[in-house]
């Protein structure tokens, strides 16, 4: 069984936010205040005029992180968050009660509520849009001019993404918690 | 239990603080209805929650009735679930109050939940075993259950093994549930600021001091201050209870703010630093909700049960202001400290204040309480009765 997470070439990132826009189009998330599924987050230079670190300033592409054991699952009262095939976390929109406690537990600021149906939202790695459709990318990561996203199964020694964690260094968000995220940013 | 006809539901006895206090009762009730109102016809939106702070006032006035509740139970069960005579009197009134500030708990709450009917389904279909939320509410409908069989037995059909049975599985359940609720901001990790065994056992004592305001203002209110010997003896006795609490309120509350600054540890110590720094708490909480009633029970040996009286209404205010801080506290730091485009200022802790819907639909939970508990006094002798 595939466990899917994702690798992001950080550095590359030209903050060009084509990402948030295909993730947008393709999931059919809203153009609304707090809706999105996906965002970069922006390091600022460091150090004051005129000497300023300009190799500081970074993008930090981010999302869900799927995480292997995530606090918004296991606080959700009706299991409406549930891991789905690949690892995925997912939300089932008939179970979710809206009581936000997934949102509060959540370190990654990943979820929100969704207009439409007064749920909660989430990536899921364009797993209903485009991985059910036979495509093995993810819409960010299909639109990224500076290839900053790999996305593929860690459980397959031969994917892209485990030969890139394999030969690489990387660094995970908050992975102090316990969370054992599935987004790797390389250094 | 008496028959009444509506009339005589409605009339009172027109003293100055009796019509402040109705008038008040119906603006409350009034401000619920339009909030509720409001929220039916435009959902979530009426609200000031965002996706960084998806818990508000709601959530704060749902864990102050719910507090209320417990706390109510826990005092009423000094008397009758383990036998202490002076507190017999106050069984039936108490669990009246903790049945109605549960019940107004639940309306508020209803009204923050996106889908209560969904949950009803769910929490039995498909139930999240490790979720506190979910053991918090299974737990506090079995309690509302057990109070409500332990007042009937008190009130309506008088029964003292019924009623003892039955409140002894309320408390143990209402303790249960309530810590579970402590553990609903306890269990989150990503909140290192709530995150911990604190919450789940401050919310029995602080459930335990609203028991006691609470307590004394609905027998100051009860006999207009001229207490008779046998509540002035209880009283007295209450208040020295109050005053422990309170004193070990303080020792934790300050362990908990020094462990919480002591090493500087990120997110947790600044957190703790600001949320102390804002006069919610130091006026708030310290002075309003600890500080003056324990000085009056300090300084009056623990006699002056009328100036506690008083002191409870500053209680009561200051245990608002724990509650909310509880919450927005808990939401203070932002989960990603990277600003999301290039014209914004990198965000720093989450600002929150309640829109008018919450305000009308919190604050008129407690008209909600008032007019139930109005309503229980007058279809029901709360009173200590003979049989009993």
């Amino acid at each position: 069984m595939a466990r899917y997470g994702m690798a992001l070439n950080y550095k590359n990132c030209i903050n060009c936010r084509a990402c948030e826009s295909a993730c947008k189009e393709e999931n059919g998330v809203l153009l609304l205040p707090d809706h999105y599924r996906i965002w970069v987050g922006v390091k600022e230079a460091e150090g004051q005029f005129p000497n300023i670190s300009i190799a500081s300033q970074t993008y930090h592409p981010s999302q869900c992180q799927h995480c292997d054991n995530a606090p918004c699952q296991q606080v959700c009262p009706t299991n409406a968050t549930y891991y789905g095939e690949g690892g995925m976390v997912m939300v089932d929109p008939t179970k979710c009660i809206l009581c936000t406690y997934c949102i509060n537990a959540c370190p990654y600021d990943a979820r929100y509520v969704d207009n439409r149906t007064n749920t909660v939202d989430k990536c899921t790695f364009c797993s209903d849009t485009r991985l059910a459709n036979g495509e093995t990318t993810t819409a960010c990561q299909a639109t990224c001019p500076t290839k900053v996203r790999v996305f593929g199964d860690l459980d397959d020694p031969n994917s892209e993404i485990s030969l890139l964690l394999a030969n690489k260094e990387y660094r995970q968000v908050k992975e102090h918690l316990g969370t054992k995220p599935k987004l790797f940013y390389i250094l | 239990m008496q028959t009444l006809s509506l009339k005589k539901l409605f009339n009172f006895e027109k003293t100055p603080l009796n019509v402040v206090m109705a008038v008040t009762t119906v603006a409350l009730l009034a401000a619920f209805m339009a909030g509720a109102v409001a929220y039916i016809l435009h959902g979530h939106h009426v609200y000031n929650v965002t996706r960084q702070h998806p818990w508000g006032l709601l959530i704060a006035m749902y864990v102050f009735f719910v507090v209320s509740s417990t706390g109510l139970c826990i005092i009423s069960s000094i008397g009758h679930v383990f036998g202490i005579p002076e507190f017999q009197q106050i069984g039936k009134r108490a669990i009246a109050g903790a049945i109605i500030t549960i019940s107004s708990g639940f309306a508020v709450i209803g009204l923050e939940i996106g889908h209560p009917m969904t949950m009803l389904i769910y929490n039995v279909l498909t139930p999240g075993l490790t979720s506190a939320i979910w053991w918090m509410g299974t737990l506090y409908g079995l309690y509302l259950t057990f109070i409500c069989l332990e007042f009937f037995f008190l009130a309506i059909k008088v029964n003292h093994t019924f009623s003892k049975l039955f409140g002894i599985c309320g408390l143990l359940v209402g303790l249960a549930a309530h810590s579970n609720l402590g553990a609903v901001f306890g269990f989150l990790v990503s909140r290192p600021s709530a995150n911990g065994v604190f919450y789940p056992v401050y919310f029995i004592l602080s459930a335990m001091i609203t028991g006691c305001y609470l307590i004394f203002l609905m027998y100051g209110f009860r006999y207009k201050m001229n207490f008779p010997e046998k509540v002035s003896v209880m009283l007295v006795k209450l208040s020295k209870i109050l005053g422990m609490l309170l004193a070990v309120l303080i020792f934790f509350e300050a362990w908990k703010i020094i462990t919480a600054l002591y090493g500087d540890m990120p997110e947790r110590a600044e957190t703790i630093l600001h949320a102390v720094k804002h006069p919610n708490f130091w006026f708030g909480e310290l002075i309003l909700g600890m500080l003056i009633p324990f000085t009056i029970i300090l300084l009056s040996n623990a006699k002056a049960i009328k100036a506690t009286v008083y002191a409870s209404i500053s209680g009561m205010v200051g245990i608002f202001f724990m509650r909310y801080d509880l919450v927005h506290d808990t939401l203070l730091y932002p989960m990603t400290t990277l600003k999301r485009s290039e014209y914004q200022v990198a965000p720093t802790f989450v600002e929150y204040f309640p829109s008018a819907a919450e305000f009308a639909i919190g604050f008129g939970g407690i008209g909600l309480a008032l007019f139930l508990y109005y309503v229980a006094d007058k279809v029901f002798n709360l009173d200590e009765t003979t049989q009993h």
